[in-house]
């Protein structure tokens, strides 16, 4: 499986998901296209033009991209702006996981200093390479076999879904 | 072969032994709490995701077990807008519904009311949707924040899936703390050593004679912060004093301490296998601020003096009894220096009867403090002391990221109880050794 985009921003260490998506917005929708929205308005209000100028744009990072609180809203406020995949040379857990049940790419590679701005992107998940080709240069994608499988699927809803089900059926009918 | 309380804690339960590394298909968690800022969603999502699942079952919809679910409104309560009200009144038909334990709107804070009402347990598994979750980890449980999707995947089933069980990064902290210093220093101390990103992955498991020697209040504080370095979670073995604790927790809750409860207990093997051992000198650490914009951005309160507009005493992470007396102690027949405005709010419910009862509510309140109801107050920044560009505050919280608090040309700084109420009778950051 293949995904393509172009780099659309770049962010340095430590993006907390404060910055990413405000504190003061999770309560006020319950709708995901609310939150891209509000993306960034607070630490980088260019963000969301930057990400809406390409049908598939890709955001760049250097380390533990996604860090501070678990509000999922920070995965929609980025993902809901045409965005297909964060580059980062690591991510904490909780925003990682956030990522995979939402279908928006979470890729670690081991140094991303040399993705600039604007470049064409190719991620090939069965391959594990990051290709960056504007630059006609490569690297290696770290993931798990896990992440790899969730990052085709797009998420575990329809694993869920069976795992409910097969629950349900081993429970005793009860009279309703 | 040895094993980390962690370790443990998963091999009870999947019923199997298990090691750091290992992937977990399917955990079954033992107890999950929602606020009002993600329960909403998650119950909305998880009736459009599963409800033709039940139907089609021929069952009702039904979580997966009522009695391991809680409902806690803490973030911006009472309610401050439309939307917050019409969230808390969803959560509370749903649990009305299903049988889920609901809380009132300043009954506490989540993470406060989990340890207090005995509703997470040493050697438990729970989650909740919050980082904060961590918290929990004082009471030797293995607790951590989760999203929106996994917290409704949870009501369906009560598991976790994928899950990798985590390496431990164990500190072992030894030395007596000097005067005026607490675990919020400790842990702003660590912070910086450690960087927002140096405990990714990995659990921090808090060991030595200074833990040993804390009480749950100081071990809370510690196990809260730690997600500011980005640790998976924190976790402190079970001793005597966690006992005792969750035993009074019990009590409150008309329950007993049983062989069933003390057999959950974990502690991590001696020889245990750590991803890395990091040595902490309590008695070199002073009392510490950390300044904008990061919680690792840690510096001895000596070398720092900033004029400071907002004081704020509350949060999960230091407004229970113990914050709250060293506190009253500084601020008693003090007042709160005219240039700056002292915002308490008590952790829970409970804390702000027996601070009612104790008079240190009177103390503040004489002191020229504004005082209310227990939530996460200015902390969420969306109500109850929202900062303004240019402001400065002193807070007793966990994170001082730009924007945290209200406007992002506003500084925030972190601290003990001890400082936050030094600096606020002097209006600038202040050292509150002369005080004790």
């Amino acid at each position: 499986m293949q995904v393509r985009g172009k780099v659309a921003k770049r962010f340095g260490d430590d993006i907390n998901t404060d910055y990413i998506i405000p504190a003061y917005t999770l309560q006020e929708s319950w709708d995901k296209q609310f939150f891209a929205d509000h993306a960034f308005e607070s630490y980088d209000p260019s963000f969301k033009a930057a990400a809406r100028a390409n049908k598939e744009s890709i955001v760049v990072a250097y380390n533990n991209f996604g860090c501070g609180s678990s509000r999922e809203q920070a995965v929609y406020a980025i993902k809901y702006n045409n965005v297909v995949a964060v580059v980062a040379q690591s991510f904490p857990d909780i925003f990682y996981r956030n990522c995979l049940n939402n279908g928006l790419l979470p890729i670690q590679v081991e140094d991303t200093s040399k993705l600039a701005q604007g470049d064409e992107l190719l991620i090939d998940l069965d391959s594990r390479t990051l290709t960056d080709v504007t630059k006609g240069s490569s690297h290696r994608i770290i993931a798990t076999d896990v992440a790899i499988e969730q990052m085709k699927r797009g998420g575990f809803l329809g694993l869920v879904r069976e795992r409910l089900r097969q629950k349900l059926k081993a429970q005793p009918q009860r009279a309703s | 072969m040895p094993s980390t309380i962690t370790e443990k804690i998963v091999s009870r339960a999947m019923g199997r032994k298990v090691k750091a590394g290992e992937l977990i298909e399917a955990l079954p968690v033992d107890k999950i709490y929602f606020n009002e800022v993600i329960g909403p969603p998650a119950i909305l999502n998880f009736q459009k995701d599963f409800q033709d699942v039940y139907t089609e079952s021929g069952k009702r919809v039904q979580v997966f077990n009522p009695a391991r679910v809680a409902f806690m409104p803490d973030h911006t309560v009472p309610s401050c807008s439309i939307m917050v009200s019409q969230g808390i009144k969803m959560m509370a038909d749903f649990a009305k519904q299903q049988g889920i334990q609901m809380y009132k709107e300043g009954d506490g804070i989540e993470h406060t009311i989990a340890s207090e009402e005995a509703f997470v347990l040493p050697g438990e598994i729970a989650v909740a949707t919050d980082s904060h979750t961590c918290t929990q980890g004082a009471l030797g449980a293995l607790a951590f924040g989760i999203g929106t999707t996994e917290a409704e995947n949870l009501l369906a089933t009560g598991e976790l899936y994928s899950f990798y069980v985590p390496d431990t990064m164990r500190f072992e902290v030894s030395g007596k703390f000097q005067k005026g210093v607490y675990s919020k220093d400790l842990v702003l101390h660590v912070l910086g050593t450690m960087g927002e990103g140096g405990c990714s992955k990995n659990v921090a498991e808090y060991t030595g004679p200074t833990i040993d020697s804390l009480d749950m209040e100081g071990r809370f504080t510690i196990c809260n912060l730690s997600v500011e370095m980005s640790a998976r979670t924190a976790i402190i073995n079970p001793d005597d004093t966690t006992m005792r604790y969750v035993g009074e927790a019990l009590a409150r809750r008309k329950a007993k301490m049983t062989d069933d409860v003390r057999g959950m207990i974990a502690r991590s093997d001696k020889d245990a296998a750590f991803s890395r051992v990091v040595k902490v000198d309590a008695s070199q650490v002073e009392p510490t601020v950390s300044l904008p914009h990061s919680p690792a951005n840690a510096k001895p309160v000596s070398q720092v003096s900033d004029p400071i507009s907002v004081v704020f005493l509350g949060s999960c992470a230091n407004a229970r009894e113990a914050d709250l007396t060293v506190a009253a102690k500084i601020l008693k027949g003090r007042k709160v220096s005219p240039s700056t405005n002292l915002i308490v709010i008590p952790a829970s419910r409970r804390v702000y009867n027996w601070a009612m009862d104790n008079g240190l509510l009177k103390i503040f309140a004489d002191a020229g403090a504004n005082i209310e109801s227990s939530n996460c107050g200015p902390c969420f920044g969306k109500h109850m002391g929202i900062l303004a560009p240019g402001d400065r505050c002193l807070s007793t919280s966990n994170r001082n990221y730009k924007g945290r608090m209200g406007s992002p040309e506003a500084f925030i700084y972190l601290g003990s109880p001890a400082v936050a109420a030094a600096t606020a009778v002097e209006g600038r950051i202040a050292d509150p050794r002369k005080y004790l």
